[in-house]
């Protein structure tokens, strides 16, 4: 009996020691918000980490859908809305509600651009809060928090020019912009701040990171060119035109960035991280390469199996591109067995491949945010609208050099045309699918002109395309520069949450 | 004298004093019963029956015995002789008296709670993976679903509806042999307790708001060793439901022909039809599903011996399980071995050990290549000439198919392998330290190890063509608990008190590990040769459970019973000041049989009420939920980055539910009628949600407690013994169950949506109900869609409805639900002499199925080059104005496949999961054969079911994860029609 009770006293015992261990478990592969800021390398992760939101697919209403990455969705709300790119199949794909202009506060890809925004931008926050706490900072430190300075108006500006009139429609100091997050102690709950307030802000922003970049790390980074380049783009949507050209002089003017010439212009998007003429790039290493449903290429380009290939250029962009011109080299035409061009859907097709082929990856590519042509398009743009025929021209000629048109300068404007239209011309033929047209004829207030068949047309079938005449009678052919249909409604997610916020 | 006389007096007293009575007890097969307790009823004189089934027991002829042993009937008995020859019988399903707790044994009338139980026969009536599959239709308020056909695939179970709103498990927490936790095999199951209320599930505290299912592995029977094998052999046939695709003739006439019909003048344009689409492909017609599915054998060996000497005992068994799958290049199987053994180490020790090792191996699919094997276009011809599978990608322009996949092509070039091993190691010692005080502690070690092999060869099509792709991934778990209890036990005059506390300690731990790779060699899946493109992921979670409990049972009279116990548990899984939680129950009962007016009842035999009320909880929300986190998961550029992962919540507590339970246990003329009837209520607070935070704050969510679920229902069973004659017997036992699910407090609703379709958590709704936009059907003026649109006044009332042809203005309304009002089974046996027939029916009634796979076979015409499903017969096509028809014109049909309720279809079904046919040898036969018994059967199972559902077949998904919202009926593996043929022997 004593043996006994031993035996239990003992294993008793035994238990509670080995079972009296504390119960805090601590992550083993994540980092406490807390301890973000304790190392050195908890910045630079940090820092890094706002970048690699840009790139990265991420969860979204408890889903990995590889649809959802902020660049994706970045080219996709703005080319797709436009007149570069056509719909040549009907899909479950939110970019469909792009396409055919059916928004609503429940579409995922704007819903998701939102998210990300704001949350690289709290992100952005974090870092800022941390090392401006910390007082004296070392000279990478200091390059760290002006990246996200940087970052922080970047997001924001890409937002408000989604989710807000342009700044030119209306009064921008009574037009609803968007939430402004500076800060991350603030409430969760925060009304919308108006277009100027936006602007201002990202103004604010992009100037004080100038303030605080010392050492670049590279054009995967924000930098004081990249800033000046931003800049540069911002003060064209203000339309301060000075501004414009001032910045981006200075970007020319550092003498860091040249002009791909018409030999390398051919293989410039797929090898953009070693080329003189980036800026900024988000940086894609093959690992990053998103595939068939997460790759920005993969809607408009396959090789029959990299990708859907169901988007393709329309006739009004291909039509611009001249017989020299090394820029055609981008689009891919679809052949036949016998020759004739391939048709999907009734609709013919023309591959682009600007986001493909990075280390021979028909998916892979790290897209460029700022190179050194657009600012000679700012420029020119900038002079257009000051009158300045010779310097708008010479600028846009700079680009024509660099790209197979050494002959076809313009030493005026042809008959018929403005400078102006000259100019979104050489940026359309420029600045394709990389996310600018939208907005360049939004900023100029012209209209997005959609007569071709596709299906963006609602409810169109094959049996109703006709090749040998435009489409006619059909509803969103033609989208007037102020149409608020333009506009992404703010996401209901944020309408629920943040009762504060009014709704497009 | 007086001494003579003294002498004779006490001879006489002694003489009866002393008498003995004495006797043998043995089974139906006369082998020995040992420690059958032998009881003279009205005195404390009694016996226990030695190794050679003897006893001897102070009593007279003219006294009776009581005999009672657990797994037989108790038998009275009037004494005529010494000594006696007495037999038990096996106890007869019905009379099942002992009831495993978990923690506890009891008999089943001494039980205040809501619990029921399923022996061994109840239970295997067909070979399976997986013991939940077997649950479905048995026990009334357990909701079944098995929603996938994949060999080696589990069931979802569900208990009492539904108690938490947050994704992931939301099964019941299954307790295996007392322990927490473990893994077994169907075959190996004595018997299953479901428990219901929190009169049961208090124990379990923390644990226990989904319910919870004590499982009781095989021990040794008496006597000598005895063998036992069972095989069963057969066919799984996919069960596709009311799917029919089209033929390659309808899929031209029927389909693409509706692409030219022309919107003026309503005939088909054929000149230009025939130029896009020669006439010739009428006459192509694959059967992409005939070519993907083929009927696949299953087959199941079990092997057990068992025996028992005074100090050993011993079950030993193996099952091999082999289930083909249907689907091309799919199956499983898994070997399982259980060795339980107990010693007698001495009058007071007794030691037990259970051992668990199974190794399971299986192929699984690419969902792609199911959704084009169903989507695949009759005309496109998968085979070469030569009969091997053709290779297609974008550039074959003569392939129909919409994204060019031939999926035989792609099966064959690929391989989705896993394999696994589960080890439980149970140690359990028993001692009794006085005759009312015992201690045990039973300690368990799992190790469980799963291997994942994905490979793309170059050869395939697809993103991978060219470099092919491989990814191995690995996870190990490890954990041990600990559960140790003192056992007391008490009796004064007609006052039984018994009880237990218990110490219970757990740890547990996950590791991960991944590697993929591309630019693989033709020909090799070996990681080692991958050359390019390579990932690498792992992790390490854990998690720590440390809970005290304690009970006490008392009662008077075996006639007023209660029940207490609390139970105090603390989890990891919670900040450090919610990290302890307390969880009391209590329960109470009254066995009415002793009252006048059931003693003296012809029809009434038995009548109990019981009652119980107590307070479960739920901790299953991972490791760290309440802690702000960056997550180190990504890399910019091939640097470390930290990105912003997870909000704190510093005051995140525990899901708790209060359940109330009240019921009634009756038996009917004789015990041939059996009647439970419950009625509960249980409310759970505190639920843990993702609440919704503004999206400009950067983060989607934060875990918080917010807002209430409650369950109310009731559960009737009802299990008759019909005929009874010696050759004859039919026996029936039914079940229903209806539970009302509604959320409460909830402060804002909110939404969870995949691909569109909608569910809302709002207060006084269900939960999972549908809110989508409603479909009004075709304008038969235009053919177009129409969906009802509501206008609305300043305040938010509604002014009218009205259709309306364009989708925006169509607001999501509240269509349905995925919870079915109620839901239950039907099995019924009929035997004559020695063959019986064994029907088991499962039904539900009253939920919503979104049928997401008519969004592409049943499509307008929005996806041109996906085959379709053959109309139901009361669908039509709008071809004119005038037409009255269910689907609008291919030429007006704008987002008519758009997320609406024109998908919601009735999910009500009635299935005959089992219907078996078995016969009995004669007992001549096989005592020449030198067996103890043999039986031969044929089973059909799931060979009808009763729908209108119009899909692949309507058990759908109750998981909310991150790819699966309940009630809605996706692409999946389909389930089988099963034929089989059972043989069992014992020998």
């Amino acid at each position: 009996m004593k043996k006994i009770n031993k035996i239990i006293a003992s294993i008793f015992i035994l238990l509670w020691f080995s079972a009296c261990g504390d119960l805090d478990v601590i992550p083993q592969d994540q980092l406490t918000t807390g301890s973000i800021g304790n190392t050195a390398d908890g910045i630079i992760n940090a820092t890094n980490g706002n970048y690699a939101l840009i790139k990265d697919g991420a969860e979204f209403n408890g889903i990995v859908d590889d649809n959802n990455a902020y660049l994706r969705q970045y080219f996709q709300m703005s080319d797709f809305a436009a007149d570069d790119l056509l719909c040549g199949q009907k899909t479950e794909d939110p970019f469909y509600f792009t396409f055919t202009y059916t928004h609503s506060p429940s579409q995922s890809n704007a819903r998701f651009f939102w998210y990300i925004s704001y949350k690289i931008i709290n992100g952005a926050n974090a870092v800022i809060e941390l090392l401006e706490k910390k007082g004296e900072l070392t000279d990478a430190e200091e390059q760290l928090l002006g990246e996200n300075y940087f970052l922080r108006a970047f997001m924001h500006f890409n937002l408000v020019r989604f989710y807000a009139k342009s700044y030119n429609n209306g009064d921008p100091s009574a037009n609803l912009g968007v939430i402004l997050r500076r800060s991350t102690a603030e409430p969760s709950e925060k009304a919308r701040a108006t277009v100027q307030e936006t602007y201002d802000a990202v103004l604010e922003d992009a100037l004080t990171s100038l303030e605080h970049f010392k050492t670049s790390r590279g054009v995967a980074f924000a930098s004081t060119e990249a800033a000046w380049a931003f800049l540069s783009r911002v003060y064209l949507f203000l339309e301060d035109y000075d501004k414009s050209v001032e910045y981006a002089d200075k970007v020319i003017d550092s003498g860091k960035f040249v002009l791909e010439t018409s030999e390398s212009y051919p293989t410039y998007f797929r090898n953009a991280m070693n080329r003189s003429e980036t800026i900024w790039a988000i940086q894609h290493t093959p690992s990053d390469s998103r595939g068939k449903f997460g790759s920005i290429a993969s809607m408009m380009y396959s090789d029959g199996n990299s990708g859907w290939g169901e988007e393709f250029a329309t006739e009004g962009y291909r039509s611009l591109l001249q017989p020299d011109d090394v820029r055609r080299l981008y689009i891919d035409t679809v052949f036949t067995d016998n020759g004739d061009i391939q048709k999907k859907n009734g609709l013919d097709m023309f591959f682009v491949t600007k986001f493909s082929f990075q280390d021979g990856d028909p998916n892979l590519s790290s897209p460029v945010m700022f190179r050194l042509a657009e600012m000679y398009l700012n420029k020119a743009e900038a002079y257009a609208h000051l009158g300045n025929e010779a310097l708008a021209l010479e600028n846009v000629n700079e680009i024509r050099k660099n790209r197979g048109l050494e002959n076809q300068q313009y030493s005026s404007v042809p008959s018929g045309k403005t400078l102006l239209e000259v100019v979104l011309e050489e940026r359309r033929l420029e600045l394709a699918f990389e996310g600018h047209r939208f907005f360049d004829l939004t900023r100029n207030k012209l209209p997005i002109d959609r007569t071709y068949w596709g299906y963006h047309i609602k409810g169109l079938t094959i049996g109703q395309i006709d090749p040998n005449n435009p489409p006619e009678g059909y509803d969103n052919l033609v989208i007037e520069w102020d149409d608020p249909r333009k506009l992404y409604f703010i996401p209901i997610d944020e309408i629920i949450a943040n009762p504060l916020c009014v709704q497009n | 004298m007086k001494k003579i006389l003294l002498l004779f007096l006490v001879l006489i007293i002694s003489q009866h004093l002393l008498a003995q009575v004495s006797g043998t007890i043995t089974d139906e097969d006369n082998q020995p019963l040992i420690g059958v307790s032998v009881l003279v009823p009205g005195t404390s004189t009694g016996a226990i029956t030695d190794y050679e089934g003897k006893f001897q027991v102070n009593a007279q002829i003219g006294d009776s015995l009581a005999l009672s042993y657990v797994g037989y009937e108790p038998l009275r008995i009037l004494i005529t002789q010494s000594p006696m020859q007495l037999q038990l019988k096996t106890a007869s399903v019905l009379l099942e008296n002992v009831v495993v707790l978990g923690y506890s044994s009891k008999a089943k009338t001494e039980i205040s709670s809501a619990v029921a139980v399923l022996s061994e026969d109840e239970l295997n009536d067909t070979p399976t993976s997986d013991v939940a599959t077997l649950l479905q239709g048995k026990v009334s308020g357990v909701q079944v679903i098995n929603s996938s056909g994949e060999p080696g695939s589990g069931a979802q179970v569900r208990i009492r509806g539904i108690s938490t709103i947050k994704p992931g498990n939301a099964e019941p927490l299954y307790v295996v042999d007392g322990i927490i936790g473990g893994s077994f095999d169907p075959n190996d199951v004595a018997s299953l307790t479901v428990l219901k209320d929190a009169g049961a599930t208090g124990m379990y505290g923390a644990r226990a708001n989904k319910g919870v299912i004590i499982v009781t592995t095989k021990k040794a029977k008496q006597g000598k060793p005895m063998f036992e094998i069972q095989t069963s052999y057969g066919q799984n046939i996919a069960d596709h439901g009311n799917i029919k695709m089209m033929t390659g003739q309808q899929f031209f006439d029927d389909f693409s022909a509706e692409f030219y019909r022309d919107y003026e003048t309503h005939e088909i344009d054929k000149i230009r039809f025939y130029q896009d689409y020669p006439q010739a492909l009428r006459d192509k017609n694959t059967s992409w599903i005939g070519e993907l599915f083929q009927p696949a054998p299953i087959q199941k060996y079990y092997l057990a011996a068992s025996g028992r000497t005074d100090k050993f005992g011993y079950y030993l068994s193996g099952t091999y399980y082999d289930e083909g799958g249907t689907f091309r290049k799919t199956g499983f199987n898994r070997i399982n071995l259980r060795a339980n053994t107990d010693y007698k180490l001495n009058s007071r020790v007794t030691l037990k050990n259970n051992i668990n090792v199974s190794s399971a191996k299986g192929s699984s699919y690419d969902y792609l290549d199911l959704y084009y094997s169903y989507l695949g276009v009759p005309w496109d011809n998968p085979y070469n000439e030569d009969g091997s599978p053709r290779y297609v990608d974008g550039t074959d322009r003569d392939w129909w198919s919409r994204d060019h996949i031939n999926p035989i092509h792609s099966i064959d070039n690929s391989d989705y392998n896993y394999k696994g091993v589960d080890i439980n190691y149970d140690l359990v010692l028993n001692i009794n330290i006085s005759d009312w005080l015992s201690f045990s502690t039973s300690n368990r070690l799992s190790f469980s190890t799963n291997k994942g092999h994905r490979f793309v060869s170059p050869l395939a099509a697809g993103t991978f063509h060219g470099k092919g792709y491989i990814q191995e991934s690995q996870d190990m778990w490890y954990g041990a608990i600990s559960t140790n209890l003192f056992k007391f036990q008490k009796s004064f005059g007609s006052h039984d008190i018994d009880g237990i506390i218990v110490g219970e300690f757990e740890s547990g731990q996950n590791e991960d590990l991944s590697l993929e790779g591309k630019g693989l060699p033709e020909g090799f899946d070996v990681p080692t040769v991958a050359s390019k493109e390579f990932a690498i992921g792992g992790s390490r979670d854990e998690g720590k459970f440390r809970s005290f409990i304690s009970q006490i049972n008392y009662n008077f009279d075996k006639t007023y019973f209660l029940t207490a116990s609390y139970r105090i548990d603390a989890s990891s899984n919670f900040p450090p000041k919610s990290r302890i939680a307390h969880f009391p129950s209590i329960s109470a009962s009254w066995l009415m049989n002793k009252m006048p007016f059931i003693e003296n009842s012809k029809w009434l035999t038995s009548l109990k009420l019981r009652t119980s009320f107590g307070i479960t909880g739920d901790p299953e929300i991972g490791a760290s939920r309440y802690l702000g986190l960056y997550s180190l998961n990504t890399q910019y550029g091939n640097n470390p980055a930290a990105t912003p992962y997870q909000l704190a919540n510093p005051d995140l507590t525990w899901e708790k539910t209060r359940q109330l339970n009240v019921g009634v246990d009756a038996g009917l003329l004789n015990d041939r009628i059996n009647l439970g009837f419950d009625l509960y209520n249980n409310t759970t607070t505190d639920l843990i949600v993702l609440v919704s935070q503004p999206l400009s704050q950067g983060f989607e969510f934060r875990w918080e407690n917010s807002g209430a679920v409650s369950n109310q229902g009731i559960e009737l069973n009802i299990s008759s013994v019909n005929v009874k004659t010696r050759n004859f017997e039919w026996t029936t036992s039914f079940n229903i169950a209806s539970n009302k699910n509604e959320l409460k407090d909830i402060p804002h609703p909110f939404y969870t949506t995949i691909g569109g379709i909608t569910q809302i958590y709002e207060n006084g709704r269900e939960i999972y109900t549908f809110v989508l936009p409603k479909w009004l059907g075709v304008d038969t003026e235009t053919g177009g869609p129409l969906w009802e649109k509501i206008e609305r006044d300043d305040e938010g009332n509604i002014i009218s409805r009205s259709p309306t042809s364009d989708y925006s203005e169509a607001e999501p309304q509240i269509v349905g639900k995925a919870l079915p009002d109620f839901s239950g089974g039907l099995s019924t046996s009929i035997s004559y002499k020695n063959i019986s027939l064994f029907a088991n029916f499962a039904y539900q009634y009253g939920n919503d199925i979104y049928n997401f796979t008519r969004v592409f076979m049943d499509n307008d015409g929005h996806e041109p080059y996906y085959n379709n499903m053959v109309a139901k017969d009361d669908w039509s096509r709008w071809q004119r104005p005038g037409d009255v028809a269910t689907h609008p014109s291919f030429q007006n049909n704008a987002l008519s496949k758009e997320v609406s309720s024109r998908y919601l279809e009735d999910g009500s079904f009635i299935k005959l999961r089992t219907l078996t046919l078995s016969y009995d040898l004669p007992t001549k036969l096989t005592d020449r054969m030198h067996l103890r018994g043999m039986t031969v059967g044929l089973s059909a199972n799931n060979f009808f079911t009763w729908t209108k559902f119009w899909g692949q077949d309507p058990e759908v998904t109750l998981n909310r994860l991150s790819w699966s919202m309940p009630g809605v009926s996706d692409f999946k593996y389909p389930n089988n029609k099963q034929l089989l043929v059972n043989v069992s022997l014992k020998f």
